[in-house]
């Protein structure tokens, strides 16, 4: 079947059609001319002279408008903010600086930390179990600081509509500037006590001296002078185009694979309330990102000590122990599971939902087999279930090239 | 200065285009709906243990989505049915206050209608799965294998009995019901399915009046989906009712009660 292609051609681009089109996540008229005019008002910015930093320079070349390819089935509504539309150079750029470990500032070979360090492709963008720095999973930044949670994977971000991290900290709804979009993750993780624990000045005044970067922050964003937002900026453009869209699972959607016997019951158990009952959290049928992206106390405890759950943040009692529901995407990749890593293998989530739910006044109220502590599928079921939830294993996106280390970074060095 | 010249020009050309609240009415009415919610006649209190269904449960209200569509205006054995926003489909979650608001654009003449009705969830034209690859639709999702589409609604209760010794979810959900060839609801047994959306007639003999905006108020009474004139047993279900057509088909004959509407002009 042919994939939805979102072209994006500089034609379209003046005429305006697909900068729409990135500004359709936006509710309404209002908001998407809002969103168009900042397209506009930037590439004015790009192309006036007199809105350079350094007034005697030639204006810098127009940026390549990068090109979102949407799987079939998936929404069509991107999470792309007016003042950051996707370009070639920008995603370059932000691939660099994902992998490139001076983004701690530093420069020895010890202290050195970037994304890449926790957010590991091979896992899906987690650390998994058994990496030599983090052999539980559980990652800690540069001064030893373990981070408040295990790791979520980056997968289909540019379709997170209600909030990052595991209870969704990073939203627009937040009243704190600089806590509220994918972009701000770069200075969070830059300053953040249990990861790179460093000073945004020191790392921006660090990437201007490496050979090589000032050229590409000034292709991307029309200026060379580094700054920790422009990083943010590239960072986001960049983890926006790591889409998972062609499992086993994506090729029977669309007609070109044949679920086995085992995959199939696995699935209708999925789909079904009085089945495993797992798409009222976690999508399926008509969702295929395999999350709502929205947060539910799934009934793991009756006690709660941990400071940073959902109601943290919205301050409703009744969004104590809730967290987001991660996409079930890539799972095989991605233990420890759940966002204390209490489970260390996916037969151990399993039983967890068949028989180990504890009631809590908070609980959601979609855990409607919490009477019974859980679904309770036999042991052939379950195996279904899981080869199921294996078929939304999608290896290309784990071998990618374009989602992995670059061969050498821009002044050279590997 | 040139650049900044275009700049305006560019600004003033977009603003120009932006929608301005319609007051243009050329003698025309326009049309509003406001959806509210009540629970044993007091505006619906979500989250409090308070209410009290026919068949003695206690029970409160957690999350109530739904949608409705294909609203439609009569007059002298005519029919005006209300395109509207997204082709006529609206979707409510009570707890989101942008969503009980559905402001349509259309221009009606003004005058006296014999009445005006919609339907409760999608009829089977409209209710097509993969239709709505985008929140806060796509997360109404009903599955393929139990009939697709969509849910009609979603209400999310906790219910306790009189003694207070079960406090448990109910998943009050209602979509396309299946019919089982086995006494469980086995899926490898459906052998049909059954449109479960209902038409609701919300007025009778109301009149639009020109030159201002008419505000339907459409109002639910929740605690009807669980009394007249079947009792809603929760009891009766293992915590929900998707796959269960007898209990569907009870609620949606009491769902057909649970709406009513005024008009003000
Ligand atoms: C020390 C390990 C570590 C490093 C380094 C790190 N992260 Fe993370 N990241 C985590 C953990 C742990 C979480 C889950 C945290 C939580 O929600 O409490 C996370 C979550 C995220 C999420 C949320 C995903 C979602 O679905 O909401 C994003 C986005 C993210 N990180 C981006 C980055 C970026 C960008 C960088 C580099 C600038 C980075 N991270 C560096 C450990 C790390
Ligand atoms: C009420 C909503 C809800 C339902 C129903 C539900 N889940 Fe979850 N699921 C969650 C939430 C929330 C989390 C994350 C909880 C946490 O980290 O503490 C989660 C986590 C998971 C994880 C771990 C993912 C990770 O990255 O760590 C798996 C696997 C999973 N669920 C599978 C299932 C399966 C299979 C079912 C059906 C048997 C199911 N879920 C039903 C809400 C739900």
């Amino acid at each position: 079947m042919p994939l939805k292609k979102l072209v994006i051609s500089r034609i379209q681009f003046f005429r305006g059609r697909t900068v729409s089109r990135a500004c359709l996540m936006f509710k309404g008229k209002t908001g998407r001319l809002t969103c168009f005019m900042g397209w506009m008002a930037w590439l004015l910015m790009m192309l006036t002279p007199g809105c350079n930093k350094n007034p005697g320079e030639p204006a810098a070349a127009l940026p390549t408008p990068y090109t979102i390819t949407i799987p079939r089935y998936f929404p069509g509504n991107l999470d792309i903010p007016a003042d950051n539309p996707m370009t070639v150079e920008g995603v370059t750029l932000g691939r660099y600086l994902f992998y490139d470990g001076r983004l701690s500032g530093r420069t020895q070979p010890d202290s050195l930390m970037c994304c890449a360090t926790c957010h590991v492709q091979a896992h899906s963008f987690e650390c998994g179990i058994g990496d030599p720095r983090f052999p539980d999973g559980h990652p800690y930044g540069l001064t030893g600081i373990y981070t408040a949670h295990f790791m979520m994977p980056m997968i289909n971000l540019v379709w997170t509509n209600h909030g990052y991290l595991w209870n969704g900290l990073v939203a627009p709804e937040n009243p704190l500037a600089g806590v509220k979009t994918l972009e701000d993750l770069a200075w969070i993780v830059i300053t953040s006590p249990s990861e790179i624990h460093g000073d945004t000045a020191k790392v921006a005044a660090l990437f201007q001296t490496i050979p090589g970067y000032p050229a590409l922050f000034k292709k991307a964003f029309g200026s060379d002078h580094v700054t920790v937002r422009n990083m943010g900026r590239a960072l986001a453009q960049f983890i926006r185009t790591l889409i998972s869209g062609d499992s086993r699972f994506d090729r029977f959607l669309r007609g070109e694979y044949q679920l086995t016997n085992a995959e199939r019951s696995g699935y209708v158990l999925f789909m079904t309330e009085q089945g495993g009952d797992c798409f009222h959290c976690h999508g399926g049928d008509g969702n295929p990102l395999f999350t709502t992206n929205l947060y539910y106390n799934n009934g793991k405890d009756s006690v709660f000590s941990d400071p940073g759950d959902r109601r943290s943040v919205t301050d409703n009692p009744l969004d104590l122990g809730a967290y987001k529901a991660p996409t079930l995407r890539n799972l095989a990749f991605r233990a420890p599971y759940m966002h204390d890593g209490r489970f260390k293998t996916l037969d151990e989530v399993l039983a967890f939902y068949n028989a180990q739910l504890v009631w809590s006044p908070s609980i959601s109220p979609l855990m409607h087999h919490i009477g019974t502590h859980g679904v309770h599928l036999t042991p052939p079921q379950l195996s279904d279930l899981k080869a199921f939830l294996l078929s939304l294993t999608d290896s290309s996106f784990v071998s990618n090239p374009a989602f992995s280390k670059p061969s050498s970074f821009p002044d050279g060095s590997k | 200065m040139k650049n900044l010249c275009c700049l305006a020009v560019f600004l003033a050309m977009f603003a120009g285009c932006e929608k301005k609240p319609d007051t243009v009415y050329h003698g025309y009415g326009k049309l509003q709906i406001a959806f509210h919610h009540a629970a044993e006649g007091n505006p619906l209190q979500f989250d409090t243990m308070i209410y009290h269904s026919a068949a003695m449960y206690n029970y409160k209200v957690a999350d109530l989505q739904y949608i409705i569509s294909g609203v439609t205006l009569y007059r002298n054995g005519g029919e005006f049915v209300l395109p509207g926003t997204g082709g006529g489909i609206h979707y409510v979650d009570a707890r989101i206050p942008s969503t009980r608001l559905w402001v349509t654009d259309q221009s009606i003449a003004p005058g006296t209608f014999d009445s005006l009705s919609f339907t409760f969830g999608l009829n089977a034209a409209e209710n097509l799965s993969n239709r709505f690859p985008d929140p806060p639709l796509r997360d109404m999702a009903w599955p393929d294998i139990l009939g697709g589409g969509y849910h009609y609604m979603k209400m999310n209760l906790v219910y306790g009995n009189s003694s207070g010794t079960v406090i448990e979810p109910f998943m009050f959900h209602l979509g396309i019901g299946q019919l089982y060839s086995s006494s469980l609801p086995n899926p490898d047994s459906i052998t049909g399915y059954v449109q479960n959306f209902f038409r609701v007639t919300l007025l009778k003999r109301f009149i639009i009046a020109g030159s201002r905006i008419n505000t339907i108020n459409c109002t639910m009474q929740v605690d009807h989906w669980f009394d007249g004139p079947e009792s809603f047993n929760f009891d009766d279900y293992p915590g929900g009712i998707m796959q269960s057509q007898p209990g569907m088909q009870k609620a949606c004959a009491n769902g057909r009660k649970a709406f009513s509407g005024t008009i003000s002009n």
